[in-house]
C-alpha cells in the first residue's frame, strides 16, 4: 500500500545541512498496524509527516497505492487528505471554536457529503465512542483522553484507508492510553484500517503487528 | 459548509470582543464619513445633468489684453440674433438677463427672480411646462412663466394661468399675463429662475439692443446633434472679425499679444455640465478640485480603517493558525480557506456598513448645516451610487480580508501545528501599514494647520479700512435709494452714537444679502487704455471708512461740481503716472467732451477679498448710478447698542420695510466661507483619520503587549523600573509615527504651497507647522500606547511569567 524508496530528508543549516532521514526504504501493507519507535530527534516524526504528505522528501520516491506522490499537484494531495488519510496528533489539535459534533463533522463537509448522510455518520461515530452526551461541548470542556477520542473520531469519520498517529497517547496517563490503543486495535481488526503510529512506549508498540526502529535517520 | 463558516466566524468574533469592537467601530465611522463625502461629491458632479438635451453650452469670450487674458460670459445684446443667423451649427440659443426682483399681485409684493430669456429657452432646457400653454408659453411679450413653487406662493390654490400680475422693471411696474407654470428648478441646476419673461422686457433693452460695446447678459447655446465645439469655434473667427472689428483694432494698438491659437478675441463654448465646477472667468481653481478632494479624503479615511482591519486580521489569524493548519490536513483547498477568511471579513464589513449607513443617516442633518449642503438620503437610490457602493464594499473586504486570508492560507502546515510560528513577530507588513496610516494622518494634520493659519492670517490682515466700527445697511429694492440715504442722514445726524454716514453701490465683503459685485470702466487716456474699478460713493466715504488721503481732498458739499470729480487710490494714480501727475488730471471716462477730474488720492485698501491684489479704483459721486448700501460709522464701545439704534432709526424711516444690516468685519469674514468650509473639511478629516489610526494603534498595542507579557515579567524580575519598561514598549511605536511625519511633511508642503498660490496675501509655510504636527501625532500615539504599556508594566511578574 505504502512504499518508500531511498527517501532522504535534510534541512539547510548554515553552510552545511542537517540530515534527518538517510536513504529510508519502507513498505507497509494494507491492514497492517505499524509502530515507529526511536529516541528523540531520530527522525520518526519527520518520517510520519512525509507519509502523511505534510512534508516533502528531499530525494527518493514515495508511492501511495502504487501512485507516485512526488508528482502529485496540491489538489490531488488534498484529495488524498480528504479520502484516504486520517491524522491523530499528540496535542489533539481540535478546533477550539467548534463543538465536539462540529469538529467531527468538518472532514465530511470538505468531502461534500450531503447533510442527511453526514448527520447519520457523525451520530454513528459518536455512538460508537460513547460520546453522544458530550456532542455539544467545546474541546476545552473535555479531559485530555476525551479530547483524543474526539480526535480519533474525527480521523475515522471520513473512512480513511490509513490513520497516521503522532504519539497519540503522549499527553495521556496510562489508563487513558490503554483505552486509545485498544480502540486503534479494534479499528485495525474490524474496520481493516491501516494504522501507523509513532510512539515512545513499548507497551503501546505491543498493540501493533510490527515495530520499525529508527535511529539517526536510518531504519534498523 | 456555509453555516459552519458562519458559526465559526461568529464564535471567533465573540471571543475577541475588544478587537472586533475596534474593527467594527473604526470601519463604521469610516463608512459613515465616506458615504457622506461621496454623496457630497456626487451632488457636485450631478449639476446640470438632468437636462435631456446633451448639446447645451454656455458661450464665453476670451480677450487677450496687453495685461493678459480676460475671460467673460457677459455678451452684448445683438450677438445672439446675429449668431443664430450665421452659425448653422447653432440649433437654438437664448440670452438670459436678470430682469426684476419683484412681482406684485393684488398689492402684495413677492420677491422673485424674474429672468428675461428668448423663446428657445424652454425648448433647450428640461424645465417641463406642467400647466398652461405648453407649446409657446413665451410667444407674446407680456407672457410670464412661473415656477410651480412661485405660482403656489403667489396664487395659493387659485389657478395661476391667465392671471395678471405686475413686475417691477427699472423704475416702472409692467403688467404680465401668466401663460404657463413649469416644474421647480432642481437645486442642482446652474440655470436658476423663479419666473421667466421675454428678454425684450429687460430694462435698457431699447437702448442696448444694437450696442456691441456693452455686455450685460449670459448666452446659452444648443448645437445641432452632431456638431462639435471645434466647428463652432472655427466659424467664430470670421464672426469676430466682422462684429468686433473696433475692439480688435484697439487691442492691437495697445500691443495685446494673441493667445494660443492666434486670436485676440475668441468665442468659445463650455459644456453646461462643466459649468458648475469650472465657472467662466472664476479664478478659484479650488472649486474645480473640491469634489475630487472630498473623494480623496473619503478614500483616505476608508483606507486607514482598512489598514486597521488588515493588521488586526493578520494578527488575529496567527492565533488561529492552528485551526487553519488542521483544516488543511482535514482536506481544505487553499481557496476554501481564503473564502472562509474572506467571508469573515465580509461579515464584519457588512456589519460595519450597516452601522455606518445608520450613522450617516443620523448625522445627515448636522452635516448639512455644518457644510451648508442640501444632501438627502434619496441620493443613495441612484443606480450609479449603488453600483459604486457595492463595488467599493467588495474592494474593501478584498483588501481588508483577502490579503490576510492569502497570507495565512500560505503558511506551512507543519510549522503551524508544531507551534513554531511565532505570532507575527516579524511585523514588517504591519509596520509598513501603520506608517502608511500615520503618513495620511499627519498629512491631514499638516494641511489642517496650514489652512487654519492662512485663514487666521486673512482674518487679521489689516485691510486699510475700519471694519470694526462700520455698519453696512443694504437698501431694499423698493425704496428710492438716494432719498433713503438722505433720510437716514437726517435721522442719524443728531445722534451721539453715530460718527458719520455715507453711501455706496458695492458692499465691502459679503453682507447678509449675500450679493457682491464688481464694476469696471476702461477708456483711453494719453494713448493708453486705463482700466479701473468703478465705485459709486457718497460724501464722507473716506471719513467713514478711515481711509487715508495721500493728496487732494474728499468729496465735499462745499464744492459745487463734485458730480464730475473722482477720488482714486494709489494703484490708479500709478497708472496715471504717479501721485503728482494724477492729482487734477482730467479723465475722459465716458467721453472726452465731459472729462472727470481727480480731486483726491487715498491710500490703497483691500476693497476685494485678500485672494486678489489691490486693483486700481476710481470713486465717483454722480447720481446717475444709485447707492445701494448705507455705511454708518459708530464709536467704539457698545457696538450692539449702536446697531440697535441704526435699525431703530431705519424702521422709523421705513416702517415695515425689512433690511438686514451687519458690521463690516462680519462681511469680510463671510468672504472666506469657502476657505472655512475647506478647513472644516480638513479638520474633520484629520480628526477622523487620527482617531481611526489610534484605534488601530491601540488594538495592535494590545496584541503586542500580550505577546511580550513574559519578556516584561522577566525584565521586571531583573530589576527594570516601570518607567523604563513603558519607554521600551512605546519606543517602537513612537519611532514609526515620527517616520510618518517625516514622510508626510514634504508632501503637505508641496500640496499646500499649490493652494496658497491662489492667494495674493498668504502665509509662508514654516517648519514650525511640521514640528507642531509631529508633536500632535506623537503625543496622541504615546497616550494611546501608554494605556496598554503601563498596564503591562504594572502587572505582577509572577503572574506573567507563569503564563506558559
Amino acid at each position: 500500500m505504502i512504499q518508500l524508496r531511498h527517501i532522504s530528508k535534510h534541512y539547510p543549516v548554515g553552510f552545511g545541512k542537517n540530515e534527518i532521514l538517510k536513504d529510508v526504504d519502507l513498505t507497509i501493507f494494507e491492514g497492517e498496524f505499524v509502530s515507529i519507535m526511536g529516541p528523540s530527534g531520530s527522525g520518526k516524526s519527520t518520517l510520519l509527516h512525509i507519509l502523511g504528505l505534510l512534508e516533502e522528501p528531499s530525494s527518493g520516491d514515495y508511492l501511495f497505492e502504487g501512485e507516485l506522490v512526488n508528482k502529485m499537484n496540491e489538489k490531488k494531495r488534498t484529495q488524498l487528505h480528504r479520502g484516504s488519510i486520517g491524522f491523530v496528533f499528540q496535542a489533539y489539535h481540535l478546533i477550539d471554536e467548534l463543538t465536539v459534533y462540529e469538529n467531527i463533522e468538518t472532514p465530511l463537509l470538505y468531502k461534500n457529503i450531503p447533510g442527511a448522510e453526514r448527520k447519520s455518520r457523525v451520530a454513528d461515530v459518536l455512538d460508537r465512542f460513547n460520546m453522544v452526551a458530550k456532542k455539544d461541548l467545546f474541546p476545552n470542556q473535555l479531559s485530555g483522553g476525551q479530547q483524543q477520542l474526539v480526535g480519533i473520531a474525527r480521523a475515522i469519520v471520513a473512512e480513511p484507508r490509513v490513520i497516521l498517529a503522532d504519539e497519540p497517547t503522549g499527553n495521556l496517563h496510562s489508563d487513558q492510553a490503554r483505552v486509545i490503543m485498544q480502540l486503534f486495535k479494534h479499528l485495525n481488526e474490524t474496520d481493516k484500517i491501516t494504522i501507523i503510529q509513532v510512539t515512545h512506549s513499548e507497551q503501546n508498540a505491543a498493540f501493533g503487528h510490527r515495530v520499525i526502529e529508527i535511529r539517526d535517520g536510518k531504519i534498523q | 459548509m456555509f453555516r459552519n463558516y458562519l458559526k465559526i466566524a461568529w464564535r471567533n468574533l465573540w471571543k475577541t470582543k475588544l478587537l472586533t469592537a475596534v474593527n467594527i467601530l473604526g470601519l463604521s465611522v469610516a463608512f459613515a464619513a465616506a458615504i457622506l463625502l461621496v454623496m457630497t461629491a456626487y451632488r457636485e458632479f450631478s449639476y446640470d445633468r438632468f437636462h435631456t438635451n446633451k448639446q447645451l453650452y454656455m458661450l464665453y469670450i476670451n480677450t487677450y489684453h496687453a495685461q493678459g487674458l480676460e475671460q467673460r460670459a457677459n455678451m452684448p445684446m445683438p450677438l445672439t440674433p446675429a449668431m443664430k443667423q450665421e452659425f448653422p451649427e447653432v440649433k437654438a440659443a437664448t440670452r438670459m438677463l436678470y430682469t426684476s426682483g419683484m412681482l406684485r399681485y393684488h398689492d402684495k409684493i413677492f420677491q422673485t427672480d424674474l429672468e428675461g430669456v428668448d423663446v428657445d429657452f424652454l425648448h433647450m432646457f428640461s424645465f417641463p411646462v406642467t400647466k398652461g400653454n405648453t407649446q409657446a408659453p413665451l410667444a407674446s411679450l407680456d407672457n410670464i412663466v412661473l415656477s410651480a413653487q412661485k405660482a403656489k406662493s403667489i396664487f395659493g390654490n387659485e389657478e395661476p394661468v391667465g392671471k395678471q400680475l405686475e413686475a417691477r422693471i427699472g423704475d416702472n411696474w409692467k403688467t404680465f399675463i401668466v401663460s404657463a407654470v413649469t416644474n421647480d428648478v432642481p437645486d442642482n441646476s446652474s440655470v436658476e429662475f423663479d419666473a421667466l419673461c421675454r428678454f425684450e422686457n429687460a430694462a435698457g433693452y431699447e437702448g442696448q439692443k444694437d450696442a456691441w460695446s456693452s455686455s450685460t447678459h449670459y448666452v446659452y447655446v444648443q448645437l445641432t446633434d452632431h456638431a462639435g465645439t471645434a466647428a463652432f469655434e472655427r466659424r467664430s473667427k470670421a464672426f469676430v472679425n466682422k462684429y468686433f472689428a473696433e475692439r480688435l483694432r484697439d487691442l492691437k494698438r495697445d500691443g495685446a499679444t494673441p493667445g494660443e491659437n492666434g486670436e485676440l478675441i475668441g468665442m468659445h463654448l463650455r459644456k453646461l455640465t462643466d459649468l458648475h465646477l469650472n465657472g467662466i472667468g472664476s479664478s478659484e481653481s479650488l472649486s474645480k478640485f473640491y469634489p475630487y478632494l472630498l473623494l480623496l479624503v473619503g478614500a483616505f479615511i476608508l483606507f486607514i480603517a482598512c489598514i486597521n482591519f488588515m493588521n488586526l486580521t493578520i494578527a488575529g489569524a496567527f492565533t488561529r493558525s492552528r485551526e487553519i493548519g488542521m483544516r488543511k490536513i482535514l482536506g481544505a483547498f487553499r481557496f476554501q480557506l481564503i473564502t472562509q477568511m474572506w467571508g469573515e471579513a465580509v461579515l464584519v464589513c457588512g456589519l460595519a456598513l450597516l452601522i455606518g449607513l445608520a450613522a450617516a443617516y443620523l448625522l445627515l442633518p448636522g452635516y448639512n448645516s455644518l457644510f451648508k449642503s442640501k444632501l438627502t438620503f434619496g441620493l443613495l437610490q441612484q443606480p450609479l451610487l449603488q453600483g459604486v457602493a457595492v463595488l467599493l464594499f467588495f474592494l474593501v473586504t478584498l483588501i481588508a480580508g483577502g490579503y490576510p486570508a492569502w497570507v495565512i492560507a500560505r503558511l506551512n502546515t507543519i510549522k503551524v501545528l508544531k507551534g513554531s510560528m511565532q505570532a507575527g513577530r516579524s511585523g514588517k507588513v504591519r509596520n509598513v501599514l501603520m506608517v502608511t496610516q500615520f503618513v495620511i494622518s499627519s498629512l491631514l494634520i499638516c494641511c489642517t494647520l496650514i489652512a487654519w493659519q492662512q485663514l487666521n492670517y486673512l482674518r487679521n490682515q489689516p485691510l486699510g479700512f475700519n471694519r470694526e466700527q462700520v455698519i453696512s445697511l443694504p437698501l431694499p429694492h423698493d425704496v428710492n435709494p438716494e432719498q433713503a440715504l438722505k433720510r437716514m442722514r437726517n435721522k442719524l445726524a443728531g445722534e451721539a452714537n453715530v460718527l458719520s454716514v455715507t453711501g455706496t453701490d458695492i458692499n465691502l465683503g459679503r453682507g447678509r444679502d449675500g450679493s457682491s459685485a464688481t464694476s469696471k470702466v476702461s477708456y483711453d487716456y494719453n494713448g493708453h487704455v486705463i482700466s479701473s474699478n468703478w465705485l459709486r460713493v457718497d460724501y464722507d466715504y473716506v471719513k467713514t471708512l478711515d481711509l487715508t488721503l495721500v493728496a487732494g481732498r474728499d468729496f465735499s458739499p462745499q464744492y459745487g461740481a463734485d458730480s464730475m470729480s473722482l477720488v482714486i487710490n494709489e494703484k490708479m494714480a500709478q497708472q496715471l503716472g504717479g501721485v503728482k501727475a494724477a492729482l487734477g488730471a482730467l479723465l475722459p471716462v465716458s467721453d472726452s467732451a465731459h472729462p472727470m477730474q481727480v480731486i483726491g488720492i487715498v491710500k490703497d485698501f483691500n476693497f476685494h477679498s485678500l485672494q486678489e491684489n489691490i486693483e486700481p479704483l476710481s470713486m465717483f459721486m454722480s447720481p446717475g448710478s444709485s447707492v445701494q448700501y448705507i455705511f454708518v460709522k459708530v464709536p467704539r464701545g457698545n457696538l450692539p447698542a449702536s446697531m440697535g439704534l441704526v435699525t431703530k432709526r431705519w424702521n422709523e424711516a421705513y416702517p415695515g420695510n425689512q433690511t438686514d444690516p451687519s458690521f463690516l468685519d462680519e462681511n469680510t469674514e463671510r468672504q472666506y466661507r469657502k476657505e472655512k468650509r475647506f478647513s472644516s473639511i480638513f479638520i474633520s478629516a484629520a480628526v477622523l483619520a487620527i482617531v481611526i489610526s489610534c484605534m488601530g494603534l491601540f488594538a495592535i498595542s494590545v496584541l503586542v503587549m500580550t505577546q511580550r507579557t513574559r519578556e516584561i515579567g522577566v525584565r521586571k524580575v531583573l530589576g527594570a523600573s516601570v518607567t523604563s519598561i513603558v519607554t521600551l514598549l512605546s519606543k517602537d511605536f513612537v519611532k514609526l509615527v515620527l517616520l510618518s511625519v517625516i514622510i508626510a511633511s514634504p508632501v503637505a508642503w508641496y500640496l499646500m504651497e499649490q493652494w496658497l498660490e491662489n492667494y495674493a496675501y498668504r502665509i509662508h509655510i514654516n517648519i514650525g507647522i511640521f514640528i507642531g504636527a509631529a508633536v500632535i501625532a506623537v503625543l496622541v500615539a504615546v497616550i494611546t500606547v501608554s494605556v496598554q504599556s503601563i498596564r503591562a508594566a504594572l502587572m505582577n511578574p509572577v503572574k506573567s511569567i507563569r503564563t506558559e
